[in-house]
């Protein structure tokens, strides 16, 4: 899997599955423009995990805004197999920090899981299917009848994670999706994302802070600098699959190439 | 309620009647004030006629459909004006306006137009409630959760559907809210309409009792209304709580 990306690049025919050139965002014009985004380019192939790092407030949020169709990019672009995303794009799923304000309090599991669903205008027996398969992904077929305020944040968070596997993309991204949990259940998410991956040939894109995460997960990191936001450095990572919190962090080049994200992000910019 | 609290609401209620009984006994107030037993006695003869009851459903009619149209009304209005910040805020101080503005200051003109019927009562109901239902339910809208909007635009949903699935929910519990507030009112305003706009049902039969200087059936009126009072908040609290069972203020019901 880590080695996609390098064979991609010799199918130079290929479209990247998530392509984004010298995407720019800024608030305001003239002299009070506030730049969020300065360029950011970067690729993300099909089945590939790749993580986007950097510092607290680098407007990675706005990052994917832009890319999830929520906000306009000032300028350069994103696409998705080299269509331009200028909407929500239906091949790609969001999952949010915050759990509890994405899912809908007054919705139970399955319907919070069916919201999404409705405008597609599905036959009864797919959505039924569509929401079982989902929450079994995610373990929680067992609490589809609750809901999501009746349940730890682990399980918010896998909640809002079969929400988005209901919808069957083929993109998804995840803004910071674990740095509301506990450190263990931290470990259990991380793994269900690697799994989904693997199980669903899931192209993941995760934006978080968390460098130890980023590492662990990816196949490649986007290391951003911040004020604005910019690619410092794209780093492939060749740790074994499948990784295995243990195992995997206890690697020497688990600990080298932690060390070679952080001096990027810890070097003043 | 619990029981001991129920016990305590019902000595409150005893120990009232006893005052009143102490008060209307030194004959004070005259014949004014009449005494508790009069007053049940009173009330225990309208009760068992057909007129009291129609008057309690003309009341009761007028308020529950003033209160029902205002809150259509109100909830439509307020999603679509709190949906539109242009809107919004060119509506916002005319609306903070109006709230405190008894609606019995269109009551002349209501009589005018529609003379002391139960349509002019009705009218009078439905404009008592629909400013703070309006207001209210801006302010629910405008609290959406951005969150919970950029989710449901991530996921495709459209602009209607956001509304009806996402805002409005949202602003259920300022609906809530308003509602409870403005089912009393309802009640109110339905009475002063008969009171003092001469439309059908107990604010007539009141203001007649007045008039003839019947005190003990007056006050019959007036405890009958006290409970009809009693009976809209307990109703209203109750749908509420039912609608906003999900809500933090709630929840603890439901584990």
């Amino acid at each position: 899997m880590s080695h996609e990306a390098a064979t991609t690049a010799k199918r130079p025919a290929a479209l990247p599955r998530l392509d984004v050139k010298s995407l720019a965002k800024s608030y305001g014009t003239g002299s009070k423009a506030k730049v969020i985004i300065e360029d950011l380019t970067f690729t993300v192939e099909t089945g590939e995990v790749v993580c986007i790092v950097g510092p607290s407030g680098v407007g990675k949020t706005t990052l994917l805004k832009c890319l999830a169709g929520l906000q306009t990019a000032t300028s350069g672009s994103a696409a998705i197999d080299g269509r331009v995303i200028d909407g929500p794009p239906r091949e790609m799923a969001l999952v949010f920090q915050d759990y509890n304000r994405s899912l809908m309090p007054w919705l139970t599991v399955r319907k919070n899981l069916l919201l999404p669903l409705r405008h597609l205008k599905l036959p009864a027996a797919e959505l039924r299917e569509r929401c079982d398969s989902a929450l079994e992904a995610v373990g929680l077929t067992h609490a589809e009848h609750q809901y999501p305020w009746q349940l730890s944040g682990g399980m918010q968070q896998r909640v809002a994670i079969a929400r988005a596997l209901a919808y069957r993309p083929e993109i998804l991204v995840m803004d910071e999706p674990f740095a509301s949990v506990d450190a263990q259940t931290r470990f259990d998410l991380e793994d269900l994302c690697l799994k989904i991956r693997d199980d669903f040939n899931m192209t993941i894109l995760v934006v978080t802070h968390d460098i130890d995460e980023a590492v662990y997960l990816s196949d490649r990191v986007v290391v951003l600098g911040s004020k604005p936001a910019r690619v410092l450095k794209t780093i492939d990572l060749d740790l074994p699959r499948p990784r295995d919190q243990i195992t995997t962090r206890s690697l020497p080049g688990f600990a080298q190439q932690r060390t070679e994200v952080l001096s990027l992000i810890k070097r003043p910019a | 309620m619990k029981p001991h609290q129920l016990g305590r609401g019902a000595l409150g209620l005893l120990g009232s009647i006893v005052l009143w009984q102490l008060i209307a006994g030194t004959h004070l107030a005259g014949a004014a004030l009449p005494s508790p037993l009069a007053t049940f006695a009173a009330l225990g003869a309208d009760v068992s006629g057909g007129a009291f009851w129609s008057a309690v459903g003309q009341t009761v009619g007028v308020a529950l459909l003033g209160l029902i149209a205002s809150a259509l009304a109100g909830i439509v209005l307020g999603v679509l004006v709190g949906s539109f910040p242009a809107a919004r805020y060119s509506t916002l101080a005319l609306l903070e306006f109006l709230k405190p503005v008894p609606p019995i200051v269109i009551l002349p003109l209501v009589v005018l137009i529609l003379g002391p019927t139960a349509k002019m009562a009705w009218l009078l109901t439905f404009f008592g409630c629909l400013i703070p239902i309006i207001t209210q339910t801006m302010a629910g809208v405008h609290d959406t959760d951005p969150v919970a909007r950029d989710t449901a635009r991530s996921y495709g949903l459209g602009r209607v559907e956001i509304l009806w699935r996402v805002v409005l929910p949202s602003a259920m519990p300022f609906i809530g809210t308003a509602l409870r507030v403005a089912a009393p009112v309802a009640l109110i305003v339905a009475v002063v309409a008969g009171l003092l706009g001469g439309g059908p049902g107990l604010g007539k039969n009141l203001y007649v009792a007045q008039s003839a200087g019947d005190y003990a059936s007056l006050y019959a009126y007036v405890l009958v209304l006290g409970i009809l009072g009693l009976l809209f908040i307990g109703l209203s609290r109750l749908g509420e709580r039912r609608l906003l069972h999900w809500h933090p203020s709630y929840r603890e019901e439901m584990v």
